[in-house]
């Protein structure tokens, strides 16, 4: 993993400095150096989370029926797109997570296509990140069933369709659920680390044209990569919260 | 030709007492690097096989019912990324444990 730390970290760690140790201070870590507490990925996360705040603090009060701007027209064919993808999957009252998945998927776009700029570096690329996200997403998924179920139905349901069947098929539902967010993770992680050494890779071998090539792959593995994790994720609510028929 | 090909072969074998020589003086072999090495391409060559069946069925799919193409193609890129994160996880293997 890089050591360097990028200009925006080192801003952070000369400025604001208590901030981070207090921080890590209200969950009991330590950082490695307590004089310089903010890591590459933090600061890029929330370099992430100030864009995603901005670009909608821009977009609501613009937001009209009649005469919509273009950010308003981008943000539908978003919305419109997980929306018709929540459809397809087939979720039992869909409506009500459509609000995560778009939140999951541009949180995932934006800090995946961060890293294309010179001196910014993607969250994602680092372990933490991902599993930040595959861990709320276990957290929301298994939440949404249980709110839509009750807890001792919901987790009656891992036992398969029939009684009998029961003792084979809890233990390998309970370790296949678990295995969710460590697949999401190591996906998702390792996309994004493969594709950045990848191209630092031909970057010493092949310096001028070659690299650009390996980063358009990047931009489009990055999208990719969102809409897979969200995708996955909506399997998996659609999974948790349906109904036998 | 056939007993020169043999007499070059002869001589290629008795040059590897070289190549140990060169290892033992190198230090100990590194076999997690050896190793993954061999896994990776093992994963990457399986998983290349696997997407080449999904490409091939998708493509057939989209060939005989042009109007399913929305729904071939999502299938598609779903089953891509699904095999390609397998491969993933044997690099993701070699990166924590090779020094």
């Amino acid at each position: 993993m890089a050591e360097h730390e990028s200009w925006l970290t080192a801003l952070f760690n000369d400025h604001l400095a208590g901030l981070g140790q207090a921080a890590l201070a209200l969950v009991g870590a330590h950082a490695e150096n307590p004089q310089r507490p903010w890591a590459n990925f933090i600061t890029m996360q929330v370099v992430v989370a100030l864009v995603m705040v901005v670009l909608f603090a821009l977009m609501r009060p613009k937001l009209s029926v009649d005469r919509p701007g273009r950010l308003q027209h981008l943000f539908e064919v978003v919305y419109d797109f997980l929306k018709g993808q929540v459809e397809d999957v087939g979720v039992h009252h869909g409506q009500k997570y459509v609000a995560w998945f778009s939140s999951l998927f541009l949180f995932i776009l934006f800090a995946n296509l961060l890293g294309i700029i010179p001196t910014f570096e993607s969250p994602t690329m680092f372990p933490p990140v991902p599993l930040g996200c595959a861990m709320a997403t276990f957290f929301y998924f298994n939440i949404a069933g249980m709110r839509e179920h009750g807890v001792l139905r919901y987790t009656a349901h891992f036992s398969g369709p029939v009684w009998w069947l029961a003792p084979v098929m809890f233990p390998i539902e309970i370790i296949s659920t678990l295995a969710r967010p460590l697949s999401l993770t190591i996906r998702l992680y390792a996309n994004m680390y493969a594709g950045e050494q990848v191209t630092l890779a031909f970057l010493g071998i092949a310096p001028l044209a070659v690299p650009v090539a390996f980063m358009g792959l990047h931009v489009f593995v990055s999208f990719l990569q969102a809409y897979i994790f969200t995708l996955l994720t909506i399997v998996y609510v659609g999974g948790a919260v349906a109904h036998e028929h | 030709m056939k007993s020169k090909t043999f007499l070059m072969l002869a001589l290629l074998a008795l040059a590897t007492p070289l190549f140990a020589a060169e290892g033992a003086a190198a230090g100990a072999t590194n076999w997690v690097a050896i190793t993954s090495g061999f896994a990776m391409a093992i994963a990457s060559a399986v998983c290349g096989l696997a997407q080449a069946k999904a490409v091939a069925a998708a493509c057939e799919g989209m060939a005989r019912n042009p109007g399913a193409s929305a729904a071939i193609r999502f299938a598609l890129i779903l089953g891509l990324a699904l095999i390609e994160s397998l491969a993933l996880y044997t690099l993701v293997i070699i990166l924590v444990q090779v020094k």
